[in-house]
């Protein structure tokens, strides 16, 4: 990884996370629509970062974005665990000439099929643990359930359309 | 020796899961538990700095429901006085010591971060311990009741909203004076529920629902909601009632906190009458 890539990343990642604490916070679907796209932060990492980098990368970026919702470490935890099963979840996921030849997850190396499947199942493994972390209450399942859907499909959309400004 | 510290190397990145999640759930529960530092919510001097400007860039929007807000504000206060003036010689026996009649001083502060989607809302405002504010203070809008004080930094406030599962308020029907709780169930922003109204105490649709005077946190009088579903509970010894929100959340821009100067010497009291 060369200094450009990593200003590239770094950039990015400071842009995510402003734009959920200053836009997409404020920004709620009918009370169920949720939009955490500062997942992307952790998603869109390069393919060789280590496992504990990325562990950590998550906790600060979940921890920072807790701050402005009042909710410390609701997110951090989420974002770690969706930190955590990142790996898995790319080696579950392998394509079929393997990952040798491209080093991050994006369109232009991916394939959109791909990378939808990759940012639906993430962004839904976080948006559950967010919002049942949230509930603290199995009474309320069902409309967390909700939330959680109609969340991923809200978050999905928002980061593979703001990822196509991130390709060029 | 060297087997186990090829073993905590090997997991690294297992143990580094597990202590981050550890840590960042005691956080979580610590802080819905208990009062809290200031530096990890938006009572944070940056945070609270950052939100702040972006209130200022975008206070314009909603003008229009304050107004309105505050138009009604002013009827009802403009009804209350009349009667106020009408009452003062008639009546019973009854004359308030003058500290006790002016136990509430309020304080207006505006309001730049506030969520009404989350299954604990909180609000921050723009006026903290250098103002006066101090945790457990209530605060209401121009409509009605909004919340109770967290946490305190110089300069911002965080408060609990109505909307928070732990806040209960003291409430009781204006039109006949029973006692009830008001409590968020966790949904609707617009809704509150209110709780423990026994099946054979008189209740209306449309009633307005006010904070009682037996809390020492607001002061008595302050509009909770409007009485708009009623039925009888499931098993019969209560009404099922949901009230509208007096106060329009999403739409709140200017609120008034409200310090009861002798909070500290009621409670007190009321402690050493019943030690726990």
């Amino acid at each position: 990884m060369n200094t450009r890539n990593l200003l590239t990343i770094v950039f990015w990642s400071l842009l995510y996370v402003v734009l959920q604490v200053l836009l997409f916070r404020n920004l709620v679907l009918f009370h169920y629509g949720f939009c955490f796209v500062y997942v992307a932060t952790i998603l869109l990492l390069p393919f060789d970062i280590s496992a504990v980098a990325l562990l950590f990368t998550g906790f600060g970026v979940g921890f920072l974005v807790d701050i402005f919702y009042n909710t410390p470490g609701m997110h951090a935890a989420a974002t770690v665990f969706t930190a955590y099963l990142r790996p898995f979840a790319l080696r579950l996921l392998t394509p079929q000439r393997g990952y040798e030849d491209r080093n991050e997850p994006l369109i232009g190396e991916m394939g959109l099929s791909w990378l939808l499947t990759y940012i639906g199942l993430m962004v839904f493994l976080h948006h559950a643990v967010v919002f049942f972390i949230e509930a603290s209450n199995w009474a309320l399942w069902l409309p967390t359930l909700g939330k959680v859907l109609v969340s991923t499909l809200f978050t999905t959309t928002v980061i593979t359309l703001l990822h196509y400004f991130r390709k060029s | 020796m060297d087997q186990l510290f090829a073993f905590i190397v090997r997991q690294r990145a297992f143990i580094f899961f597990v202590a981050l999640e550890v840590l960042s759930l005691w956080c979580f529960f610590k802080y819905n538990n208990y009062p809290s530092a200031v530096y990890f919510n938006t009572a944070n001097y940056y945070a609270g700095r950052l939100l702040e400007w972006q209130t200022s860039a975008t206070q314009y929007i909603n003008l229009r429901t304050v107004n309105s807000g505050l138009a009604e504000e002013n009827a009802r206060l403009h009804s209350q006085l009349a009667q106020v003036q009408n009452q003062q010689l008639s009546g019973i026996n009854y004359k308030a010591d003058s500290a006790v009649a002016s136990r509430f001083q309020t304080l207006v502060a505006k309001v730049i971060n506030n969520t009404v989607d989350q299954r604990n809302n909180f609000l921050t405002i723009d006026k903290g311990t250098a103002d006066g504010v101090q945790p457990g203070m209530g605060v209401i809008s121009a409509t009605g009741v909004v919340g109770k004080v967290k946490t305190c930094s110089e300069h911002f406030s965080v408060l609990t909203s109505v909307l928070h599962s732990e806040n209960m308020v003291s409430s009781k029907i204006r039109r006949n004076g029973e006692i009830a709780s008001a409590r968020w169930e966790g949904i609707n922003p617009d809704e509150i529920s209110l709780l423990y109204l026994s099946r054979y105490k008189s209740v209306e649709l449309r009633d307005t629902v006010v904070t009682s005077d037996l809390n020492s946190v607001f002061p008595g009088g302050v509009p909770v909601g409007y009485v708009y579903r009623l039925k009888p509970s499931a098993d019969g010894a209560f009404w099922d009632i949901k009230l509208r929100l007096a106060t329009d959340f999403p739409n709140l821009a200017y609120v008034y906190v409200v310090n009861n100067r002798l909070k500290t010497e009621q409670e007190r009291l009321e402690a050493e009458a019943n030690p726990k």
